[in-house]
């Protein structure tokens, strides 16, 4: 009985130093890490809508039922969206898309500008295969959508050369292709119902 | 000096973590896609496991045998997500590029493997030393493997082209029967090696 107590005793002292060390060094590095992420979100904004120069989000609620209106198949699929602002003058928005990938959620950064054109897309994070799907980060795959209008959906291609609207796939990676378009197109959706 | 030197060197060839232990094998496997991964979860490995050698020398006398799995457990993961938060939090920079390694390190059995066979019974600068030599080791193996699998399945090293546009990449290389093929032939390859050393040695006796 007196060792099981002087064991349990020594394990709570080490579990009580711990969580106290833990708390400890939650509790300095709270806020910074809250401001890194934000200070990341916010240039990757401007990554994709270089024409902004600040941004206001959109509200919640507002944004999933213009989602629902615009007829995107799940609207949840849609996070956040931001209104680009130069000035007091709006340039454009960005979209926070969430599409299923082949290995998982991606998340994908939508910007398109007032004038129905899509000024950038970022691949942000994922879960697809390295060499293959992973490869819808690379600057070649991404750099398709810049210029691409609003005016009809995009389209995925496996071969041949692609006309107005369409992508060329990722070789192997059809799916990761497909559903980095499909997030894209649900952003156009959400923004031609949003300037209707 | 020497013990520290010789611990330090046991880790890197003659006790290797991956070749000779055999520890370690799931990020291992998982991470050696590329070889730039191999060596940022090698090198991140290789702080943890320093870290958490000399934690648990120094607490070494506290710690009661019976309960001492969860004491190195708790001590360790404490230990792993305290630094991934300061990282966070001060050097983003290089949480960006490490980062995603710090969770898989927790579950990573080199870790604990080294806390219960060589950091509970020998002093602090030999655990510190422990740890850095198979921290160096695990790295060098990633980091061979990871450049093996990038040259066959990406045609790059480290990010740079070797072989030209006219070699059609494995891609299996880079997926996981990639990883089962590369660290077995690789490790086959080593222990024909090393037996032959010894015979040889063995002859010239």
């Amino acid at each position: 009985m007196r060792e099981i107590a002087n064991l349990a005793l020594k394990l709570f002292v080490i579990t009580a130093v711990a969580a106290l060390s833990l708390a400890f060094t939650n509790s300095i590095t709270t806020d910074r890490i809250a401001e890194q992420t934000a200070m990341e979100n916010e240039s990757a904004r401007q990554g994709v809508l270089s024409q902004a120069e600040s941004f206001e989000q959109v509200d919640q609620s507002e944004l999933q039922s213009i989602a629902r209106e615009a007829g995107v198949e799940n609207p949840e699929m849609i996070n956040e969206a931001f209104k680009g602002l130069k000035g007091s003058e709006t340039v454009g928005y960005t979209y926070k898309v969430l599409p299923k990938g082949y290995g998982g959620e991606i998340t994908l950064l939508v910007g398109i500008s007032t004038d129905g054109e899509i000024a950038g897309v970022e691949v942000v994070s994922h879960s697809e295969t390295p060499g293959l799907g992973a490869k819808a980060q690379e600057e070649t795959f991404q750099g398709q959508f810049t210029g691409m209008t609003t005016e009809s959906p995009l389209t995925v291609i496996k071969s041949g050369s692609p006309g107005e609207n369409e992508v060329q796939a990722i070789t192997g990676s059809t799916i990761t292709t497909q559903a980095v378009t499909d997030g894209v197109n649900a952003a156009v959706d959400v923004f031609n119902e949003m300037n209707k | 000096m020497k013990s520290f030197l010789k611990n330090l060197w046991n880790g890197i060839i003659p006790e290797n973590p991956t070749f000779r232990l055999v520890l370690g094998m799931c990020p291992t496997l998982a991470v050696t896609t590329a070889a730039i991964n191999g060596l940022g979860m090698g090198l991140t490995t290789m702080l943890v496991l320093i870290g958490s050698n000399v934690m648990i020398s120094l607490l070494r006398n506290f710690i009661p045998d019976k309960v001492r799995i969860p004491a190195y457990v708790v001590i360790i993961a404490s230990f792993t997500t305290i630094v991934g938060m300061l990282l966070q939090a001060y050097v983003p920079s290089l949480y960006e590029s490490l980062g995603i390694y710090i969770p898989l390190i927790v579950v990573n059995c080199i870790i604990l493997a080294r806390a219960e066979a060589f950091a509970s019974k020998n002093g602090v600068l030999d655990s510190f030393a422990d740890g850095m030599g198979m921290g160096l080791g695990f790295t060098l193996s990633l980091t061979v493997l990871g450049s093996v699998r990038e040259l066959f399945g990406a045609g790059s090293i480290f990010g740079i082209q070797i072989l030209g546009a006219g070699y059609e990449p494995a891609l299996i290389m880079i997926l996981p029967p990639g990883a089962f093929l590369t660290l077995g032939l690789l490790m086959g390859l080593l222990n024909k090696v090393s037996n032959k050393r010894e015979e040889r040695s063995r002859v010239n006796d």
